[in-house]
Parts: structure tokens; C-alpha cells; sequence
């Protein structure tokens, strides 16, 4: 698009978020949009991040503040329950994971470049009830 | 639906209540406005049509100019013809977000109805809020009386939203002489004035909730230029040819012919005066004494004022020997903006004419036709000398010593 | 009132998101969760806007908009009147049949920050108020110009450093208190002004729910913590937020009809506004000997704004 010359714009500077005509955005879900190429949407902020969110599925108790509190859409909830995290919109400020109830956390923040599988291994053990007794 | 409101063949209108009927008949969707001398009238006017029935439009008395012109911005991007007007410290209050409405190609319609710029304050006519406006993306078109006001009204809406122009559109008319002075005009019916302005075609409408759009996002310097280039294109390349097909349309409607450069007694003439507004009558009824005496004199007068029609203006003038710009506007250091734009004109033209300038009537003081006559008799002694006999800036019209530059 | 799908947040959680990822926003910042939490309270189409500001220049920066539904941006003071004007057409359009979707109701947004809401743009906002327009004026109070690198407004509270009122030897940064907005917008008799705060997010969006069914302007005001000016780290937004409703220095609470007043949200354990000045580097400098009597004279301050707010409360009851 930086190639573009000055007649090849739409009048006004305007953008438009998505192809075509869209009937209802508040029930089509991400997946199912059809997003322009304007829509900051079709862009990643991956390289702002030093360090990343990882998800631990079995430690996760579905309660959606990760999903409220991300500033960056990018906590990726459907029918109720916490699926991934978007790594081309998080911008790992580590809000989701501040936040994250369980205990362990069922999110961590880790290196950008931290292998998952890896982290998984490495993640805090619950810790057993019956040890403690 | 508004009522229609009969109007006689002629009617006599001062240049607000012909600015006002304007609007009513374009059926104008939202006019945010908000009151100063001497357009008040304006809103004044068209706040009583709607109390009584025929307008069915949203009128917003807004808290500002600034609020006003901000409303007609929402207004228009929303998708709708919108129209306001103001003067003087109420056009100045507004100009950051004139730039806005070029800028975000929205066909507002705004009548100026010129008037000076304090301090010191002063509500009588002169053109200082036209010039500050010179530079912010807006088609400029000029009134001389109020028949012009009503007709040009109708040409403004009808250029400005067109597709291919997309831009918004001052109608200027001089404060008091034109604004409060009323005079015969001759009046369309209310259903062939819209026809002639046509129905309101949105474009980009926010209110398209199947085609939601962005508006007055930011562009740094990787964007800007090029966003600013392709609206002066359309300002420079679109504009006037619209201009001229509307004043056709009206010709053939009306026989009221208008052009984008008001020539009189142009053909032959040696000397001109070039200016603006109600000058212009008054330059040309000295034009006809002088002309009753032999003197080949003639007058041109702007209509468009931005775009500058460059070209039809050297044209209009190339037969000349002596011409004079005359400025209503204190030009604060360097010469008047008409005598910048005309000289930009002939330059690199084969005319060898002499180019002065004249200050005058600033904060409303009248034009007389002795002052004409006097301008008229520097260009005779120009043409004959072919070189300035005279300082190239005189103010005229002015108590004290003889104040001249250059 | 309560929307079935904001009954908790599993439900919540299933909205489609209005606001786009990869915007230019700090990370971790609290404008857009507030922008977020404001968009999926409703299913309603939504026409928007915004003064500039922080969410301006970040959403919407050629070639790039993150915003999903219609949205205006004109200036710094005039968000308010911008989204006015669309609402004045939206009901011309409507009366003239000119609508192309007859079928559907937007409802109409203006953002603006504090600067823009406070200070240049509040002749704006009392003038759409006045004049009634059915719009909701949402103002994200991160109490500093943060746009332009960190200027005090006229919501900068005392004691803060801000760069155009810095902490220095001789003093302690913003002298004036902040100006009390939600009384400015009930005097206007506005039909409904409520205070709220990201991470209380069930009062949030029950107010915001409020306010959509609210015939007329109403005016909200959002806490919005701001990493970069604040000076906390990103990750901590939700906890200096809960610090600072959890202290009472925003009080959550709402205004209906310019005199009924309801406290909204009553912490079980309030904590000292020391704690919460404490977490903020704004307010590092105020931790000295010298400038005691100002947290004190804070705490105080607090203290009897609640005391405040209680007797209105009960005023109204
Ligand atoms: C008329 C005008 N004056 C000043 C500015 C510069 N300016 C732009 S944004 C801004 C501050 C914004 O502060 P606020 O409204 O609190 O929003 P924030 O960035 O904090 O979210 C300033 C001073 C401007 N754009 N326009
Ligand atoms: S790190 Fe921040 S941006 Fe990334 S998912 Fe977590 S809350 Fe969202
Ligand atoms: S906050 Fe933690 S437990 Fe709750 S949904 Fe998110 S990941 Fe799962
Ligand atoms: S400076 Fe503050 S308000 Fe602005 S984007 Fe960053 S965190 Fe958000
Ligand atoms: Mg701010």
C-alpha cells in the first residue's frame, strides 16, 4: 500500500473495516468476518513483546478475567471457555496473567521465545493437599 | 412533510432572507448554526420557517461556531445535506474545523456573510474572513446583491455534493451592503429549486450501519501529502467545470446568466478594476460614466473565488493596459491577496499591463464611486505611462496622510 | 435491564468484539478496556466517536482503523458535538425515511479523554448536554494529557507530577484538586451520570447497559490507570485500579436526573489512599517527611467526599 500514489485513494481518508457489506458485527464472531486490510485487525504487534503469555489448559477454571481484563482482544474465549491466547494482537503486558485466579496460575508470562511444550514441562506443580497434611 | 411556502416571481429579499429561503428550499437535513452579525438573520430566519411549519429538518442552535461547524461535520459524515452560516469572529472561532471538513470531504454549505475581524471589533463588512479562509480546502463562491445569494445558494449545494467533488462551499456575501439591504429577487418555485439542486446522494454515510466507515483518522508523512494533493486535484481540476455547468443549468432555468469571471465591458477595455462583492456593481456603474466619455474602462469581478479560475481571469484581461486590485482586507504586510492571486495570473503572460493595489473600506467604510473615479484616473496615467505612475499599494478612502507602499 | 449475556462473564466472554487488536495503544492500557467493556455491553449497531487523545491517534492511523462500527474523529475539544451532529441527521433520516437500515437503532458514543472532556472540550459537552442530544459521552479520566506526554488537565489530582507541573526541589507537582465533573454533568440535569472503573466491570457495564436505555446525553466517567503516566508497570493495571476504588479516591456511583444518588459499590475492606498513592510513580515524591500532611490532607479529602456522597445517597432515599 506505501506504494500507492495520490490518486489511488478513497476521498477523505476514510477506511473501512471490513469487504463489502457486514449486516450485524456484534453477532458475527472474528473467524467469520470478512476484515479489510484497514482493519488493524489484519496487522500483528507480535514484535512488541518481550515476554508472552503461555496457557496452561488444565489449570484453567474458565472464569473469563483474563478475557475482560486483556486490553488487546487477544484472549480467545468461545462458548464460554478460554481457548488461546492470540499472539499476533497480544502485546504482553501480562494483565491476563496478574489476573488469572488458579494456583498455580493457568497463565504465565515466559520469554517471547520460550518454547511452549517446554514451559508446559516447567510449569509450577499444583500443589497436592495431602502433602501438606 | 414541510409545507410549501408560496413565494411571488419577485420578491424583496435582503441577502439573509434570500441565503434563508435558500436553505428551505434545498430541504437542508440538519443546520447546526450559531448567531453573529450580520448573518444572524440567516438562522433567525430559518428558525421561524421551522416554527412555522416548513422545515423538516433538525436545526441545532449549538453552543459556538466551533460547536456548530463540529456538528455540521457529525452531521454530514453521517450522510446528509447540512448547510450553517456565520461572519467575522465566528468564521475565525470555526476555522480549525473548516480544515476538517475539506479535509474529510464533506459538502457543507456554509453562507459568509463578510465581515471584519477586530480587534479592534467591528460588525460592518469587509472581507477579512472571507481571505482567512482562502486556505482551507473550501470552494469560495461570491455574491455582489441578493439575487446572487439565492442563486448561488443553489449552485453551492449542487456542486459541492456531487460525487466527483465531494467538498464543502462558502457563499459569500458582503455584511450589511448585500446581508440587510433588501432588493428585488426573483424567486423559484420551491419544488424547482430543489429539482435544480437535485436529491442528496449520500457517500461514505456512517449511517450505513451495513458499510461501517472510518472517519478523520490521522496521517503522518508517510500519508498526509498524498491525501492533501488528491484534495487540491479535485479542488483545482473538478470544480470550476461543475461550476460552469451549474451556472448553465440556471441560465436555462432562469436566463440568469452567471459566469466563473464576471467580465464588464471587458472586450475593448484598457483599464480594469478587479474586486469583490458589492465593489463590483459599484466599480461597474463608474465604468459606464467613464465608458459615456470614451474611456475604454472595464471591471472584472471574482464569483469564484477559490478555485482561482487563473486562467479565465488572465484571459478575461489580456487586452489590458493598467489594472487595479482592489482589497478589502488589511493585507498586514505584503500586497492585498487579490493583487498576489492576479499578478500569479499574468505572470508569464503576454501582457505588459501595470498592476496596482488598493486597500479599501476596511470595517465597513463605504466605497464611493469619487474614490472609483480616482482609481480609474491612476490607470489611465499607468496605461499611458506603461509603468506604475503610482506607489503599487494605495489605501484609499482613509482619513490622515496619504498612506502608500512599494 | 441487565443484558442475559453480562449476567457473569462466562456469558460476557461470548460477545464479538467491536474493537480491533494491534491498535497503537501502551500495552496494558485501561482506555481500551474500558472501550471494550463499553462496545459488548451492548448488541446494539453503534456510531462512535472520539476526540483526539491517547484512543484516537492509536485506533485510527492511516492505513489502518480499529474500529468495526462507524466512527468520527474531527479534533481535540469537539468529539462531543461530532457525534451530535450524526445523531441530529440519524433522526432527520428517520422522520424523512431516509434511513437505509429503517429496521435498526443505533445508539451514539463519544470518547474523549479528560483533556478533551475537562478542559478544551467541556463547552462542547455542556452544550450537546443542554441541548439534549440522545448520545453517551464517555470520558476516559487517566487524570493527565497522556497523548502528549504526560501535561496536567484540570482532573490531574494535587500532588501529582505531571510534566508541566513536575515534582521538583521546591515542589510537590500539581497544586490544584481535581474538578469534580460528575457534579458539573448532574448540575446540567443530565438523565443519567455515573463513575465507573474497568475492573469493577459488573458495575461498569451495568451502568453503561443504564445509560444505552437512557432516553437523552448521558455522561460517563471511567477511571482509566495509565501505565505510562502513572508510572506503574503494565501488568498492574487491574490492581492499581482495584487500589484506587478499593481507597475510595474513585468512588463508583451514579447520578440520576441531576439529584438521585446511588453509591454503586461499597468495598468490604477499604484501604488507606496512602496504599494506592504509593503504587504510583506520580506519587513517589509525596513519600517524604515534608509532604506527609499532603497524604494525610488527601485521606481527609476522601474521607469526607464519601461522607458526601453517603448523605446525598441517603438524601435521596
Ligand atoms: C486544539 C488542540 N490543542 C491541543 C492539541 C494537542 N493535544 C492533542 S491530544 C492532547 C491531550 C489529550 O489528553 P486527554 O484528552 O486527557 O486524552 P489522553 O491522551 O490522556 O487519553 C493534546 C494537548 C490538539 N490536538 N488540538
Ligand atoms: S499479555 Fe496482555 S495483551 Fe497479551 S493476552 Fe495477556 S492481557 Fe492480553
Ligand atoms: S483467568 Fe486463568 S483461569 Fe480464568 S479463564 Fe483465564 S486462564 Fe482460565
Ligand atoms: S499513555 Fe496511557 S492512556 Fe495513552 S496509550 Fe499509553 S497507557 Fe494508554
Ligand atoms: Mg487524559
Amino acid at each position: 500500500m506505501l506504494q500507492n500514489g495520490w490518486d489511488t485513494f478513497e476521498i477523505g481518508t476514510i477506511l473501512r473495516p471490513f469487504e463489502g457489506s457486514i449486516s450485524d458485527a456484534s453477532a458475527i464472531l472474528p473467524e467469520d468476518r470478512l476484515y479489510s486490510q484497514s482493519n488493524s485487525f489484519s496487522v500483528s504487534v507480535a514484535d512488541w513483546r518481550i515476554e508472552k503469555p503461555l496457557f496452561n489448559k488444565d489449570l484453567c477454571i474458565d472464569c473469563q478475567f483474563c478475557w475482560i481484563y486483556c486490553p488487546d482482544m487477544s484472549i480467545i474465549s468461545r462458548d464460554k471457555k478460554m481457548v488461546a491466547v492470540d499472539y499476533d494482537h497480544c502485546k504482553g503486558c501480562g494483565i491476563c496473567v496478574q489476573v488469572c485466579p488458579t494456583t498455580p496460575k493457568a497463565l504465565l508470562m515466559f520469554p517471547e521465545q520460550k518454547d511452549e511444550e517446554e514451559a508446559l514441562l516447567e510449569w509450577p506443580k499444583k500443589e497436592k493437599k495431602e502433602k501438606e497434611n | 412533510m414541510a409545507d410549501i411556502f408560496e413565494l411571488r416571481d419577485i420578491e424583496v429579499w435582503d441577502g439573509n432572507m434570500a441565503a434563508s429561503h435558500a436553505l428551505r428550499q434545498a430541504q437542508v437535513d440538519v443546520v447546526a448554526a450559531y448567531p453573529i452579525t450580520p448573518s444572524t438573520p440567516i438562522v433567525e430566519n430559518y428558525a421561524s420557517f421551522m416554527a412555522n411549519g416548513y422545515i423538516d429538518g433538525e436545526f441545532v442552535m449549538a453552543e459556538s461556531e466551533h460547536g456548530a461547524m463540529s456538528c455540521c461535520i457529525g452531521a454530514s459524515a453521517a450522510g446528509g445535506r447540512v448547510a450553517t452560516a456565520t461572519s467575522s469572529q465566528g468564521f475565525a472561532l470555526m476555522l480549525e474545523t473548516l480544515y476538517s471538513a475539506s479535509g474529510m470531504r464533506l459538502p457543507i454549505v456554509l453562507n459568509v456573510v463578510n465581515r471584519a475581524i477586530g480587534a479592534p471589533l467591528n460588525v460592518n463588512g469587509d472581507h477579512s474572513d472571507m481571505y482567512m479562509g482562502r486556505d482551507s480546502g473550501w470552494i469560495q463562491i461570491d455574491c455582489y446583491n441578493p439575487q446572487d445569494v439565492y442563486d448561488m445558494n443553489l449552485v453551492a449545494f449542487r456542486v459541492c455534493e456531487d460525487h466527483g467533488i465531494r467538498l464543502p462551499a462558502m457563499v459569500h456575501q458582503d455584511g450589511f451592503m448585500t446581508s440587510h439591504t433588501a432588493q428585488r429577487v426573483k424567486t423559484l418555485s420551491d419544488d424547482v429549486a430543489y429539482d435544480f439542486i437535485g436529491e442528496f446522494k449520500p457517500m461514505n454515510d456512517m449511517l450505513d450501519l451495513d458499510h461501517p466507515v472510518t472517519h478523520g483518522v490521522q496521517t503522518e508523512e508517510d500519508w498526509h501529502f498524498e491525501h492533501k494533493a488528491r484534495q487540491h486535484h479535485a479542488l483545482m481540476s473538478a470544480v470550476l467545470p461543475k461550476i460552469q455547468e451549474a451556472f448553465d443549468g440556471l441560465k436555462a432555468l432562469t436566463g440568469r446568466q452567471y459566469n466563473l469571471v464576471e467580465s464588464y465591458t471587458m472586450d475593448d477595455a484598457e483599464i480594469a478594476i478587479v474586486c469583490m462583492g458589492t465593489s463590483v456593481e459599484t466599480a461597474q456603474e463608474v465604468s459606464n460614466e467613464l465608458r459615456a466619455q470614451g474611456i475604454k474602462a472595464g471591471v472584472v469581478g471574482i464569483r469564484v473565488f477559490r478555485p482561482f479560475p487563473l486562467e479565465q481571469i488572465a484571459d478575461a484581461l489580456k487586452g489590458c493596459k493598467a489594472i487595479a486590485t482592489l482589497d478589502r482586507s488589511s493585507p498586514n504586510g505584503t500586497v492585498g491577496a487579490l493583487y498576489n492571486e492576479l499578478a500569479g495570473a499574468l505572470f508569464n503572460t503576454s501582457t505588459h499591463a501595470v498592476l496596482t493595489n488598493y486597500i479599501y473600506g476596511l470595517g465597513g467604510r463605504d466605497l464611493t464611486k469619487s474614490s472609483i473615479h480616482t482609481i480609474y484616473r491612476d490607470l489611465q496615467a499607468n496605461a499611458q505611462a506603461g509603468s506604475p505612475t503610482t506607489p503599487l499599494q494605495q489605501f484609499i478612502g482613509l482619513r490622515g496622510p496619504k498612506l502608500s507602499f512599494f | 435491564m441487565f443484558q442475559a449475556k453480562t449476567k457473569n462473564l462466562k456469558n460476557f466472554s461470548t460477545s464479538a468484539e467491536r474493537f480491533e487488536g494491534a491498535n497503537l495503544l501502551c500495552p496494558g492500557c485501561a482506555h481500551s478496556i474500558i472501550v471494550r467493556e463499553v462496545l459488548n455491553a451492548t448488541n446494539d449497531h453503534l456510531i462512535l466517536g472520539a476526540s483526539t487523545g491517547c484512543l484516537e491517534v492509536c485506533t485510527a492511523v492511516y492505513p489502518h482503523t480499529s474500529w468495526d462500527a462507524s466512527w468520527i474523529h474531527i479534533g481535540f475539544e469537539n468529539g462531543s458535538s461530532a457525534v451530535a451532529g450524526a445523531e441530529a441527521m440519524y433522526k432527520v433520516l428517520k422522520n424523512k425515511g431516509r434511513l437505509k437500515q429503517p429496521d435498526r437503532t443505533p445508539k451514539f458514543v463519544a470518547f474523549g479523554g479528560d483533556g478533551a472532556t475537562y478542559d478544551i472540550g467541556f463547552q462542547w459537552i455542556s452544550g450537546c448536554f443542554e441541548r439534549g442530544h440522545d448520545m453517551m459521552y464517555v470520558c476516559l479520566d487517566n487524570e493527565v494529557y497522556a497523548n502528549t506526554g504526560g501535561q496536567r488537565s484540570s482532573s490531574t489530582p494535587i500532588g501529582a507530577s505531571a510534566s508541566t507541573t513536575p515534582s521538583g526541589r521546591i515542589s510537590y507537582g500539581e497544586k490544584q484538586n481535581k474538578k469534580d465533573m460528575m457534579a458539573i454533568m448532574a448540575a446540567h440535569g443530565a438523565p443519567y451520570v455515573a463513575q465507573v472503573a474497568p475492573n469493577q466491570w459488573r458495575d461498569m457495564v451495568a451502568k453503561i447497559q443504564k445509560g444505552f436505555a437512557t432516553e437523552g446525553p448521558v455522561f460517563i466517567n471511567a477511571m482509566s490507570a495509565c501505565t505510562t503516566e502513572w508510572k506503574f508497570s503494565p501488568e498492574d493495571t487491574i490492581a492499581i485500579s482495584d487500589l484506587a476504588t478499593d481507597s475510595l479516591v474513585f468512588p463508583l456511583y451514579e447520578i440520576i436526573d441531576g439529584t438521585k444518588l446511588n453509591i454503586t459499590y461499597r468495598p468490604k475492606n477499604v484501604i488507606p489512599v496512602r496504599d494506592y498513592l504509593g503504587a504510583q510513580g506520580r506519587f513517589k515524591h509525596l513519600f517524604t517527611k515534608q509532604y506527609e500532611y499532603l497524604i494525610n490532607e488527601w485521606q481527609a479529602r476522601v474521607d469526607a467526599k464519601w461522607e458526601l456522597l453517603q448523605r446525598r445517597e441517603e438524601a435521596c432515599l
